[in-house]
């Protein structure tokens, strides 16, 4: 579903994402776990097309990113960290314009907006303008955008990040049943926890070094995810350091 | 406390001349000392140069006819109601709606100090709206009238009695303000109805201040008379500037013990005024079915859905849609006068192209292109994030300017049409020269706010007011309209209405036809590489 080749992304004198390469099958979550300005953000915006890159491929479903950025696009839903959406919409008309766009049936559109809004007990809010909104619920409200038009792969930044307990436990099983039905989802966490139960594989990235990758039991054996990634991270450290000296 | 807790709110009200908007950050000293200057300079010379002009207008011919009392009263009213306006939206954020009320009142401050500081701080912007009015009249009256201990004391007595009415009519009417503000449905839309009728009066005031102040002085005996006959106790006001102290002492009580029950009412009702939650009018969901939009429609909704969510928005680029029907209208009415006026001082080919200047004029002052790129701000991702074409992003927000441009143009157009008498030839071009400029406008907009985004604002003002963009997109129009006028004196009157106009028509077409081709060839990739 998701091939990433190579991928490098600098940012002047800095490199973001370095020689990145991954691959995320049909039915897979795939948690993508780093500490903060490690790359996960770059390399999740360069999947979805709105942070160029200098070197790599990224192919959805067998189409180019930088070849066909449309096509790929049309396969996939993104939630970024912070949901900054229309403040200037209601719920329900932002939800119209993604259905629209994404060409969804409405019939279909309608089924799906009251599924996922009665799920996360939005509904009574749709028509409220989103500037009304607090965190969560522009969250909830950018998960349901996602869900709407049934993307193959959903790429997600720090999803869980304002979510209550029962959001955050709804989401986890939309995220399963998504994947059941042969759809793809990656998505960046700082709850290892949550990486660790939820998660088929996971990938862990330091400094724009992918450093680990592959099923939950490749990465962590018998330890726990915190554990593994802790010590993963100081080994990387001390090795710079090494390097450096 | 209460003293730093005043100089926090004046801070507040004149956070402008501290910080930088546009730039997110503190001014430098000399910055904000140059701001305040100039503001001081706003305030004195300009504003208060204006009310001492009137001053000089109706005081002399008063003080003639011992009519000292209506004077004040007159002046008194001028700066009553500058210092209710002035103040009564300061009013409705400062006590009813501030945004550290919260704040405030966890922290271990008494809610008296609260409240004295909001209400001296709406004390203090009510002193100096009325004073840029009373103290230029005082003056006036000291010079010209009578100056002695008496109207010295009965001054500073008028002074403090028109700002103790000027603080209760503001909390008043702030409090009138934040329940109607609470309530409304379509508060954008009301605001720039309000906004819009505020500017009507505005000018309606300035153009007959002239006829009204003569017209009152003509009668001032009369209207002196009626008022001392049947309103004494508004007579008595009068009376309090030119130096009866008893007169002040009653006012000076009325209007102190008004204040003091306004205290005491707000005081009851304060915590509860100050924590209450925005009850905006909670609209119901109703499910429905919701019809297909393709995509370019999809995108066109959503531009004017921005653009009428805003009042600033729509007050800065979108003036030319509520003037455009008015001149349509002003033209049927008087346009064959006014173009008879012009043809007997310029020749008559020559009004017909100052008509047309004029309508490429008004073209411009709908500008709503120029900052839409910038509003897209951190909701860019959303756009860049979907299977869209750019281009049909772009066209969309040119769409709007076009249809809010072109759709009442034709309205002045055909009242142009009418009213004038013009070949077919002229009349073809007075079609085509203002639609194009209309199309021409909203293309170097739309490429100027492109070519200079400014995607990092934290206040809609920043890109709507204050941009490059806008800049050169109102001063551009203008500039334009000037430089075709200028030619036209040059070398248009030679060349013969035709000849000229079609020659601008021609640059508009092709000019508009460069920047179409750039913003599909160019512009649709530069939108997409937008971080």
């Amino acid at each position: 579903m998701l091939q990433i080749k190579e991928l490098t992304k600098t940012f002047g004198e800095k490199t973001a994402v370095d020689n990145l390469s991954l691959h995320i099958a049909p039915g897979e979550i795939y948690g993508f776990i780093g500490h903060n300005g490690a790359g996960k953000t770059t390399t999740l915006r360069s999947i979805i097309g709105i942070q160029d890159f200098d070197k790599g491929e990224i192919l959805v479903d067998g189409t180019s990113v930088a070849a066909d950025p449309i096509g790929c696009k049309k396969k996939i839903a993104y939630i970024p960290d912070n949901p900054d959406l229309y403040e200037f919409m209601s719920g329900i008309k932002y939800l119209n314009f993604v259905g629209d766009i994404f060409k969804v049936e409405p019939g279909i559109r309608k089924e799906r907006i009251r599924k996922y809004a009665d799920l996360f007990g939005l509904t009574q809010d749709l028509a409220q303008p989103i500037a009304s909104y607090s965190h969560g619920m522009k969250q909830k409200l950018a998960i349901i955008s996602a869900w709407i038009h049934d993307p193959k792969l959903i790429l997600m930044d720090e999803p869980f990040v304002g979510l209550d307990p029962k959001a955050a436990h709804i989401l986890k099983g939309m995220m399963r049943e998504h994947c059941d039905k042969g759809g793809a989802i990656f998505f960046s966490t700082h709850v290892l926890e949550v990486a660790e139960k939820l998660c088929d594989k996971v990938a862990i990235i330091k400094g724009g070094h992918l450093i680990r990758f592959g099923t939950m039991e490749e990465v962590k054996g018998d330890d726990s995810l915190e554990d593994v990634f802790l010590e993963l991270a100081e080994d990387q450290e001390a090795e710079k350091q090494g390097s450096e000296a | 406390m209460i003293g730093v807790l005043v100089k926090k709110q004046l801070m507040e009200v004149f956070k402008g001349y501290f910080y930088n908007q546009k730039k997110n950050k503190a001014r430098s000293k000399a910055g904000t000392i140059g701001m305040l200057i100039g503001y001081a300079f706003l305030m004195i010379f300009v504003m208060g140069g204006i009310f001492a002009f009137v001053s000089l207008m109706i005081g002399p011919t008063l003080f003639g006819l011992e009519l000292d009392w209506l004077y004040f009263l007159m002046m008194g009213m001028i700066a009553l109601m500058l210092g209710v306006f002035g103040s009564v939206f300061n009013t409705y954020a400062s006590l009813y709606k501030a945004k550290d009320n919260d704040m405030l009142l966890a922290m271990p401050i008494p809610v008296h100090a609260i409240l004295i500081s909001r209400l001296l701080n709406v004390y203090l912007l009510g002193l100096m709206y009325s004073g840029i009015v009373i103290l230029p009249a005082l003056i006036i009256y000291w010079i010209m009238g009578t100056f002695s201990v008496t109207t010295l004391i009965g001054g500073i007595g008028l002074i403090l009695i028109l700002s103790f009415f000027i603080l209760v009519l503001s909390c008043v009417l702030g409090y009138v303000v934040a329940q109607i503000s609470s309530r409304l449905k379509n508060k954008s839309f009301t605001t720039v109805i309000i906004s819009v009728v505020f500017l009507g009066l505005y000018y309606i005031v300035c153009f007959r201040m002239q006829n009204f102040i003569s017209s009152f002085l003509a009668n001032a005996v009369l209207v002196g008379d009626t008022i001392h006959g049947k309103a004494f106790i508004v007579y008595s006001l009068g009376l309090v500037g030119q130096g009866n102290l008893i007169s002040m002492l009653i006012w000076l009580l009325i209007s102190g013990a008004l204040v003091l029950l306004t205290g005491r009412i707000i005081s009851r009702s304060f915590v509860k005024l100050a924590t209450v939650s925005d009850v905006a009018v909670k609209r119901e969901y109703k499910e429905t079915t919701a019809k297909k939009r393709g995509v370019f429609g999809t995108l066109l909704a959503k531009e004017f859905g921005r653009f009428t969510a805003s009042p600033t928005y729509m007050l800065n680029c979108g003036l030319g849609v509520l003037i455009m029907p008015v001149l349509a209208v002003a033209i049927l009415i008087k346009g064959k006068m006014v173009a008879d006026l012009l043809g007997s001082v310029f020749g008559p080919e020559a009004a017909v192209f100052l008509i047309c200047l004029g309508l490429g004029a008004v073209a411009s002052m709908n500008d709503m292109a120029a900052p839409s790129v910038s509003l897209e701000g951190k909701n860019l991702w959303i756009l860049q994030s979907m299977p869209i074409d750019p281009v049909k992003v772009l066209m969309a927000k040119l769409s709007v300017q076009l249809l809010l441009t072109e759709i009442p143009m034709i309205l002045v157009i055909l009242a142009s049409l009418i009213v004038l008498e013009l070949t077919p030839v002229q009349m073809i071009l007075m079609v085509l020269y203002p639609l194009l400029f209309g199309l021409m406008m909203a293309l170097i907009d739309l490429t100027i706010g492109l070519k200079f985004p400014n995607l990092t604002w934290t206040n809609e003002m920043v890109p709507v007011k204050q941009s490059f963009s806008i800049f050169v997109a109102l001063f551009g129009g203008w500039i334009l309209v000037a430089a075709m006028g200028g030619l036209y004196l040059w070398k248009g009157m030679d060349m013969g209405f035709v000849t000229y106009v079609g020659i601008c028509t021609v640059f508009e077409a092709l000019l508009s036809a460069v920047l179409l081709v750039w913003l599909v060839k160019r512009g649709g990739k530069e939108f997409a590489e937008l971080r």
